[in-house]
This record gives C-alpha cells, structure tokens and sequence, in this order.
C-alpha cells in the first residue's frame, strides 16, 4: 500500500486513540514521547534515544505501599493498554527481538513481555544512515522488515506500507480509506532506496566467530589500554537499545513507599561492589571488557545473537572515542 | 608545535620518575580526536594537535584507580605527563589549591591554544563527513574529505573560547605555542532568562532537566568532580533518590551546580559530552558570575590561592543572612 504524505496526519489522528509514540524534537534532541501533533514529529535522521525505554522505562514502578498499622501493597497499574511507536527504526526494533529472549527465558518478565504483547511497531527505513550506523554487519539492514509490524519506506510523495503482521495489517484495515495501491514503479524505487541506504553504509565489524576469538583474549593488555581513556560514564549503556541491566531499590516518603526498576549501568563502579565492600570488578578495564563480552560472548552463549545492533549511538556519544567498531576490528586481529 | 610537544613527551618518559604521558591522537572516525596515552617513545608518534583536541586532559590523572596492593607492595610514585591547554590548566591548578592532586605528582606541558572547534558546530555544518584540521597564523584550518573550506573561525569556536581570558596556560613545567591575546571575560554572556519570572525560568529548567538521563557523563568528563564518593551514590541517607524524575534530575543537576561554585573553570567538557544537550554551562557561568560579584574570585588563576568557599575573610559579604 501507499500512504500519500498529506494523508499522514489523518493516519497519525487515527492511530492517537491508542497511546501512540512518536519520535519528537525536545531542545536539540530527538525522543520518543506521547503523540502531540505531527508539526513536532521528526522523521528524518535517527533519534537520539531509541524507544527502548516504552517497553523498559528507565524508571519502573513494580508496587507501591504503605507501612505501618494499615499496612498495604498495590501493584502497578497493568501495562496491557494498547501502544503504537511510530516511526522506529528497523535497528531499534532489532533490539526488541535481541531483548525478547531474555525476558521470555526462564524467568519471564511479565512487565516487558505485556508491554511488548500490546506494542505494535509501525517501523521507518532509514533512508540516511549515519556516519557510525552498521547494522549490516549484524545482520540487519536500513530496510529490515522482520522485526517490525508495518515497515514505512519514505518515497519522496508518500510512504511505501510493508505489511509485515497481522498486528500491522490492523493498523492498515482500521483506515483503508487513507490508503492507495502500490505500482510496480513505487515497489521498484523502495528497493533502491533500501538498496543504496545499504550501500551508505561505510563502517563495517566481522562479527563470525567472535565469541570465540573472544574467549582467547581475556587476559590481552589491550583491555588495559582501552580502558585508560574511559571516564566511567554511563552514556553508552544508556543510549543502548540493547542494554537491559537494571537495579531494584525502595525510595519511602513517611509511611508510604514505591519499589521500582531502573537502568543501571555496567559502567558505574557501583553495578559489582559487594557488601563487603569487595569489588570483582574494581577497575574500568574490568567493566569495560565485561561490556563488550556481555554483547559479543555471553549473550551469544546464551541466545545464539549479538547484544548490539549496529546503531552506533554509544560510538557518536561516547565523550573520549571509545568505539565498538574500532574495539571489535582490534579484538579480530587478536587485540594486539 | 606539535613537534615540540613529542620530543619533550619523549624526553620526559626516558626519565626513570614518569610512567605514562597523557595527549591527543586522531580518533577513529570523522573529526574525533580521542585522548591518548603513550607509554614508550613509540607512542608519542601517534601524538597530535589541532583545533579539534577538545578533551579536558586534566580529569586523567585524578581518574588513576588506586586498586588495593597485595600485602607488603607500595604503590608506585611516578609522574604522569599531561598536555594541557589554557583552559584545562586552570583545571588543574585548581585541582592542585584543592589539594585534590599534588604538584609533585604531574609534569604539565601548557599549550597556548587559540580555540577549539565545537564538534556540534561542525556536525551541523559538514554533518557526516571525515574532516581534519590545523591552525594557521591564529586561524583555523579546515579539511573536509580533503578539501580546504573557507569559513570564518567564529562560526566554528567553541562560544567558550570566545570569552577566553586564559588562552595561555596559567601552570606548566614546559609552555609550547605562542603567546594568545587572552579575551575579557566580564560575564556579559550571562544575561538569559534574567528577565524571566521566577516560575518562567523554573518552567524553563524543568523542561531541560527533565530529558536528563542520568548517565553522569557531566561528572565523569569534569575535572573538578573527584569525590571519593558521590552524593549521587549515597544510600544512606539518598539525598538523591535513584528514579529518573523532574524532581530528582533536578537534584542532580543543582546540586552539582553547587558544587561547582567557585570550583568550575569552565573548560564546558558537561555541556559538550551531555547526550541529551542540557546547557549545562549556563548553569555554571551563573555560578561563576555570582561568586566573582560577591568575592571578586575567578576559579584557577592564583597561583597560591585557596578555594573561595573554603576560606573566611572578615570582609566577606553577608547579605544572604537573614
């Protein structure tokens, strides 16, 4: 289907009635927030934080409660509400699929998993990649289909409509009216648009037997190196989609109390220290070598994929230059 | 200049008191500059210095980790070599009048910088693009894919720069560059929002504090934030509460202005490296701008001064005491 671009906002109003997300300026940022009008949607350029955190809120209530004599607890509202981001890019919907295998393991996590039950994701091509996009390497592609309900290709007029899943085509039947049919000339130009979006793509990682190269070097001085300019923020833990590490704590007003989930960051000091006071690990070449086994070793053990999709956020905002690629280039030539 | 600075590099590491040096090299992509650390002569071959080294080199050596020693081991005492411009200077002898390091401990190469080119600036302008560049005659020479474009330097400084009033370095063992005409700084720049009601500008830093992430980039990057522990960190009591919320990112980022009273040098690494883009140095400049209206105090100019806040004098003004 094609949707004409002067029939988006009809579609946009539409879709409103559920919780819909949309990917709006706010200062000189770009972030998934509640739908407030199309002037203030930007669909152009990656967003600066992906809509992980729809799913998985930085900040999770799980119960509120009440000490004392009328001692309560109350859980969270249900989550169950129908969602819609709109606009998503084919890596951050990626992530969504990496993540779904952990939270659906052995411990399923019903916070994200009904969230994600009630998400449908109307995703975007990224016509544009950026500088340090290389979601090619991972398997994925400016114009991935797979990980989305209904993939949106920008053809200049109007937007080519991918129908991936039934939870899309409901999206697409609710206003058929806004909707034209597609020509051969529109689905030849989307394939060249996907086509050369990929071909954009300069920076690359050879991601084939990575696990194992990595477990061979674990004690390399290039960890040490690497670590020496790390300033011990969080930036790229946070702006990764990927990234699911979270902390549990109480905060109490009085008598009255919430214990919630937030993101924590493998990064901070804090994330290993002990009771004791012992920490495993104790410096920031510990925590960043756990940061690049977590996505390229562990989690591969474990599920068979990658932790990164190739966004490239934590490369462009990282303050010193500390780069995945370059990382994971050096760690294929033995970490010298 | 940069030639100076690799022999010097290298003449300090052949001394048996210095364990590592502390400069720039090329990044890994576009304009980006990383810091660098050379260990043997070899190293300081990769050494550079352009209008794109923009990282405040001062925070290193207060990032040392001091992990606990097996029983009977000391610690090694050498130096560490840093390459410090006008600005991150300041950080550093601030540092050192905090007693946070000692003097003993660092060897300064101060470079008189002209000013550094804002990497947002540049985005903007070449977005996407691997981009290189010099400085030529006090101006900046740019290379975009290897093409030199024509565009004045005001449209690329760093807004700091331009009211720079310490392009020279203020402590160095070895002073590299010529001397730059430092600017005056008389805090004019300081003017936003001062028209504003009280709600207006409350409203106003909500909205900013509010994208706030807390993922303590401004404290990892900023020289002048070393506390052995964090307020951020403190459970017991948390003064900061953990949720990522207006009212505790507006914690955060006051208390942290706070703490920089008198402190900040106003290198502006918090605002540069915030992923969200809070304008984290107008916050700072306000700061600065009272303490020098109330004591007559600029942070990391005397040689031997003592932190404003930490010192009394009879004169001191007294009209916030009710």
């Amino acid at each position: 289907m094609i949707l004409p671009k002067n029939k988006l906002n009809h579609w946009l109003a539409a879709l409103k009635k559920h919780d819909l997300f949309t990917p709006t300026r706010n200062g000189d940022v770009v972030l998934f927030s509640p739908f407030s009008g199309e002037k203030d949607v930007i669909l152009e350029g990656r967003p600066t934080l992906g809509p992980k955190g729809i799913l998985f809120p930085q900040t999770e209530t799980l119960f509120t409660y009440r000490i004392g004599k009328n001692a309560e607890i109350v859980d969270a509202a249900d989550k169950r509400t129908k969602r819609i981001i709109f606009g998503i890019r084919p890596c951050d919907a990626r992530a969504f699929s990496v993540l779904d295998n952990l939270f659906k393991d052995e411990y399923q996590d019903t916070y994200y998993l009904n969230a994600r039950e009630a998400t449908t994701l109307v995703g975007l091509t990224c016509s544009q990649p950026n500088t340090n996009c290389f979601c090619t390497s991972l398997s994925g592609s400016p114009g991935e289909r797979d990980d989305v309900d209904i993939l949106l290709t920008d053809l200049g007029d109007g937007y080519y409509v991918d129908i991936v899943t039934e939870k899309g085509q409901i999206l697409v039947d609710e206003n058929y009216q806004l909707f034209s049919e597609v020509s051969d000339s529109d689905e030849s130009r989307k394939e060249a648009i996907i086509a050369d979006a990929e071909k954009s793509i300069s920076r690359m990682i050879d991601s084939t037997d990575l696990p194992n190269k990595l477990g061979k070097i674990f004690e390399s001085d290039y960890w040490n190196k690497t670590a020496m300019k790390c300033i011990g923020c969080g930036t790229c833990t946070y702006l990764c989609p990927t990234c699911y590490c979270f902390d549990i704590q109480d905060e109490i007003q009085g008598i009255k109390g919430k214990r919630a989930r937030m993101w924590d960051s493998c990064m901070y000091p804090e994330y290993t220290i002990h009771t004791s006071g012992h920490n495993p690990r104790p410096a920031r070449m510990n925590r960043i070598r756990n940061r690049v086994y977590h996505k390229f070793k562990y989690y591969h053990d474990n599920f068979d994929v990658h932790l990164c999709i190739g966004c490239g956020r934590c490369v462009d905002k990282c303050p010193v230059n500390i780069d995945i690629i370059d990382i994971i280039t050096h760690v294929k030539e033995g970490a010298q | 200049m940069i030639t100076e600075i690799r022999e010097a590099v290298k003449e300090y590491l052949a001394r048996d008191d210095v364990k590592y040096a502390i400069g720039y090299e090329k990044g890994t992509y576009g304009s980006k500059v990383a810091p660098s650390f050379a260990f043997s002569p070899k190293d300081v071959d990769k050494f550079i210095f352009s209008p794109l080294c923009i990282n405040n080199l001062a925070v290193y050596p207060l990032l040392e980790e001091k992990l606990p020693l097996p029983r009977g081991q000391t610690a090694e005492k050498s130096k560490i070599v840093v390459v410090l411009k006008g600005c991150d200077s300041k950080a550093m002898l601030q540092i050192i009048n905090e007693k946070g390091l000692s003097r003993d401990d660092i060897i300064i190469i101060g470079v008189s910088c002209s000013g550094v080119i804002d990497p947002k600036k540049l985005q903007a302008k070449f977005p996407n693009s691997p981009i290189d560049a010099a400085y030529k005659d006090g101006k900046f020479l740019l290379l975009v894919n290897g093409e030199e474009q024509h565009i004045s330097k005001d449209e690329l400084i760093f807004e700091k720069c331009k009211v720079c009033e310490n392009p020279n370095p203020v402590i160095y063992d070895l002073l590299v560059g010529e001397k730059v005409e430092p600017k005056v700084d008389d805090f004019t720049d300081v003017t936003a929002r001062k028209d504003d009601k009280p709600e207006e500008r409350w409203n106003h830093w909500g909205q900013e504090f509010d994208r706030c992430i807390r993922c303590y980039a401004c404290r990892g990057v900023c020289p002048m934030c070393y506390c052995k522990k964090c307020i951020a960190e403190e459970l017991r009591p948390a003064w900061i509460g953990r949720s990522v919320n207006l009212s505790e990112n507006t914690a955060w980022n006051l208390i942290r202005a706070y703490h920089l009273a008198g402190r900040c040098i106003d290198c502006g690494e918090c605002e540069r490296v915030c992923p969200m883009d809070l304008p984290l140095r107008e916050l700072n400049r306000k700061m600065a701008k009272d303490v020098f209206e109330l004591f007559d105090y600029k942070a990391g100019i005397n040689l031997d001064g003592k932190p404003v806040l930490a010192v009394y004098k009879p004169d001191d003004p007294e009209d916030f005491i009710l």
